[in-house]
């Protein structure tokens, strides 16, 4: 059997390597599932595919012939349709005019309205949306009306010239009615001569309707079996890797009282609300695939989000009545002594372009009182100083601007942050993302010994290894939902990617 | 120690950055390239002309430059002029109120124009650009209602704030700018609110998650930048002898000119107050300089916009 797609020896690193050599190839006429954990390498290797990205080295054919697009533009002209997770979809146009975007026909250098709105309908038709929702701006669509107008959009393309169809979590907010009305449409175009590469979290749904099934883990592509010999256990074996060598610190730890109490918080990104209880002492972590309400949970402990309810209480702050403190804004949070780190270093973490004295000082300015208080220059040169030494930051001294310094030693500067301040709850977003090796060490030293300082830290990640490795019990959130918390030696990584997975099982008829 | 590293030392303790010298070296090359093609360049006559038009930009580029640090922008700044002088004119000669509370009065409507864009631009969110261009329009608007569109003639018990002191040479109003540049490069360099500024100018996400609350930072910079733009209507006033309501139009622009050649990022976060007056100086020395060589109004104008993006140019060539 020929194959559509071929990919052997792919390499991409951004901070660290994600793609290591990846090998696959997608047969003609199949439907091919790719699924993997989180940062597993699965969006990279679509965006190179679809051309938004180039690849470090290896090679790409697509249907014998090498393939190295540089565009989106140049990849669709040649037959890869792509119906993206993060919806590509433009707010304030049509839905009609959403889904021809790339193709919008024309008469007389003019939109042809009666043509876009004809194959529109047929569309429409086809993957299960009102006919009414034609001319409707996108923005007033629902979210599984918008993932069917994404995926409308990519079967706009003939059939005839489309040789590859790239769905990236396509059921995600679909009804299992929708979903299996779009699982029939793919089987059709199968049997029309498109290739399908389908990735997924909801394994049923990959095993259920891909006639192959590869796991991408760590950059590589660790299994390809027809889905017919495989279940969803054996696929999340897989996906996590070799199962790590039990270390002597299984044992639960001690941890003291309760220093962060979270009362039925929830928030518009965060729907279901959630309790918790963080501890003195304690590392909790939050596991969970990405899109699964994780950062919106620390985000609203911090007082961030909109309509949000619920309590969050630091608990022994001072004597007496006084001992407790309800936290309801960023500022209250880091007045009281919590500190958030956020995921995405640069446009939530770092000053670029600003010294790292003045990065590392900014959060305790708020100490000197506001406004007119005058910076103290000394002072703050020398607590740099200190926590450049502490910390072992690169760097060629305090006033080096803070874009010079590797991601590593960025990610360091932010935890100085926060030790400046002397924060007694740390709140970590993916604190070792985009780190080399070794600040990831120096980072879970640091980590554990502010726990063994009393300090209650909450941390976010995608590695598995990472939160069995520092936590002492672990919160699971799937779907925007807490699902389940484990306590150190009861869990295993598959049981923890079971739960993760526990509410992307497809849902009953909406 | 050489002489070259030792002035270097010493403008380092003024706090002078590179980037603040270069400019500086600009305008020291651009004076002595007309004080040699220019025939009375160096002359009382020509540092006077200079001297009598510094102030009121001076002031409101000031204001400017604070803004632009901290994000926002705040086209209002040329109207302000006008309808603090206007309310100066109106409340001294015709309402015959004393000087002081006059000039007060002045100020004080400039800081609420300022309050205005603040609170609309920080608490409801929204774009600054667009409330600011709509106050540009009210502010002149009311400027021309309040002066019925006619100039206010108020003469020289007023004029003496623009007239040079005896023995010093430089005027009153000069006097004020001056002052009002120490002030504000200190409280950008060496105060909390300065620091909260550039923090919330680099990257308002990260500064709340730091802690800081944005909103009553940019609110009061934008108050700041109003009440500088009533001082600049008060120097106006004074130095024209009367209230012109069409005073100062387009003067926004002019301030924003000169704090981008003097260094201060359209994106917020960085910029520097005396890199912004030693702007307003280029801006000043290079229209009296073409003037002198005898240089057209449209050349001027050609030339002036030319070294406006040379100055971005080289802006974002050194900051690669």
């Amino acid at each position: 059997m020929s194959s559509c797609l071929e990919v052997a020896g792919l390499k991409k690193s951004f901070a660290g390597p994600i793609l290591r050599g990846l090998k696959l190839q997608i047969k003609a006429k199949t439907i091919h599932g790719l699924v993997g954990e989180n940062g597993a390498g699965k969006s990279t290797f679509i965006n190179i595919v679809s051309g938004l990205l180039d690849p470090d080295g290896g090679s790409v054919k697509l249907n014998g012939r090498s393939f190295k697009p540089r565009s989106r533009r140049e990849s669709l002209n040649q037959g890869v349709a792509l119906a993206s997770q993060e919806l590509s979809l433009i707010d304030n146009l049509s839905v009609a005019e959403n889904i021809f975007l790339s193709a919008l026909p024309t008469k007389n250098c003019r939109i042809d309205i009666a043509e876009l709105r004809y194959n529109a309908k047929e569309l429409l038709n086809m993957v299960g949306l009102e006919e009414r929702l034609l001319e409707a701006p996108v923005v007033n669509l629902s979210l599984a009306e918008k993932q069917l107008v994404e995926l409308a959009k990519a079967l706009s393309l003939p059939i005839d010239q489309t040789s590859l169809l790239i769905l990236d979590e396509p059921t995600a907010a679909l009804s299992s009615f929708q979903a299996e009305r779009l699982h029939n449409i793919l089987l059709d175009w199968a049997h029309q001569g498109v290739s399908i590469l389908y990735v997924s979290h909801r394994l049923e749904d990959v095993l259920s309707v891909c006639d192959e099934v590869s796991v991408l883990h760590d950059g590589e592509i660790k299994l390809t079996t027809a889905a017919s010999q495989l279940t969803s256990n054996r696929l999340i074996k897989v996906m996590t890797g070799k199962e790590p060598q039990r270390q002597g610190q299984d044992m639960p730890r001690a941890y003291g009282d309760t220093r962060l109490r979270v009362e039925d918080l929830s928030s518009r990104d965060l729907p279901q609300s959630v309790s918790l209880e963080c501890h003195s002492g304690e590392i909790l972590g939050v596991a969970g695939l990405s899109g699964s309400g994780r950062s919106e949970l620390l985000h609203a402990i911090y007082g961030f989000g909109l309509e949000r309810k619920g309590s969050v209480i630091l608990c022994g702050v001072g004597q007496g009545a006084k001992s407790q403190v309800e936290i309801n804004s960023p500022s209250e949070a880091v007045k009281n002594g919590i500190g958030l780190i956020a995921e995405d270093r640069k446009s939530q973490g770092i000053f670029a372009s600003q010294t790292l004295s003045m990065n590392v000082t900014v959060a305790g300015l708020g100490k000197l009182g506001k406004g007119l208080n005058a910076l103290l220059p000394d002072r703050e040169k020398q607590r740099t100083m200190h926590l450049i030494s502490s910390l072992k930051i690169k760097c060629l001294g305090p006033s080096q601007d803070i874009d010079r310094l590797s991601g590593g030693n960025q990610q360091k500067a932010l935890l100085a942050r926060w030790l400046e301040v002397g924060a007694s709850v740390w709140l970590l977003d993916e604190p070792t993302r985009g780190v080399d090796a070794e600040s990831k060490l120096a980072i879970y030293r640091l980590l554990r010994e502010l726990r063994d300082r009393g300090v209650a830290l909450i941390i976010v990640s995608s590695e598995m290894d990472e939160l069995t490795d520092v936590c002492d019990r672990i919160l699971v959130m799937s779907n925007k939902k807490h699902v389940d918390t484990f306590t150190r030696g009861h869990w295993s990584k598959t049981l923890l990617l079971e739960a993760a997975f526990s509410e992307y099982k497809t849902k009953e008829l909406a | 120690m050489q002489p070259a590293t030792k002035l270097l030392k010493s403008a380092r303790e003024l706090s002078l950055s590179f980037d603040e010298l270069f400019i500086l070296l600009a305008l020291v090359i651009l004076t002595l390239f007309f004080g040699l093609t220019a025939e009375n360049f160096f002359s009382m006559s020509t540092l006077f002309s200079i001297l009598a038009q510094l102030p009121t930009l001076t002031v409101i580029t000031i204001g400017m430059t604070l803004v632009l640090i901290s994000g926002g922008i705040d086209l209002s700044v040329g109207s302000v002029v006008a309808l603090s002088s206007a309310i100066i004119g109106i409340s001294f000669s015709v309402l015959e109120l004393p000087f002081f509370l006059a000039a007060v009065l002045g100020i004080f409507a400039g800081g609420c124009v300022g309050l205005v864009n603040g609170i609309l631009g920080s608490y409801f969110r929204l774009p600054i650009f667009i409330v600011t261009l709509g106050m540009l329009e009210i502010s002149r608007g009311m400027t021309y209602m309040i002066t019925t569109s006619q100039t206010v003639y108020i003469g020289p018990t007023i004029q003496w704030l623009s007239l040079p002191i005896p023995g010093l040479g430089i005027s009153v109003s000069f006097v004020i700018a001056l002052i009002v540049v120490v002030v504000a490069q200190l409280l950008l360099t060496r105060t909390v609110f300065g620091r909260y500024l550039i923090a919330i100018g680099t990257n308002e996400t990260a500064a709340k998650i730091s802690g800081i609350r944005t909103e009553p930072y940019l609110a009061s910079v934008l108050v700041v930048s109003g009440m500088l733009a009533g001082i600049g209507g008060l120097m106006s006033a004074s130095y024209l002898g009367a209230s012109d309501p069409n005073a100062a139009i387009g003067l926004e622009l002019s301030a924003i000119a000169a704090a981008v050649i003097g260094g201060t990022s359209l994106m917020g976060g960085r910029g520097s107050v005396i890199g912004a007056f030693i702007g307003v100086l280029i801006i000043s020395v290079l229209q009296n300089g073409l003037a002198q060589l005898g240089v057209s109004e449209p050349s001027k104008r050609l030339i002036t916009g030319m070294v406006i993006i040379l100055a971005v140019l080289i802006d974002r060539w050194r900051h690669r």
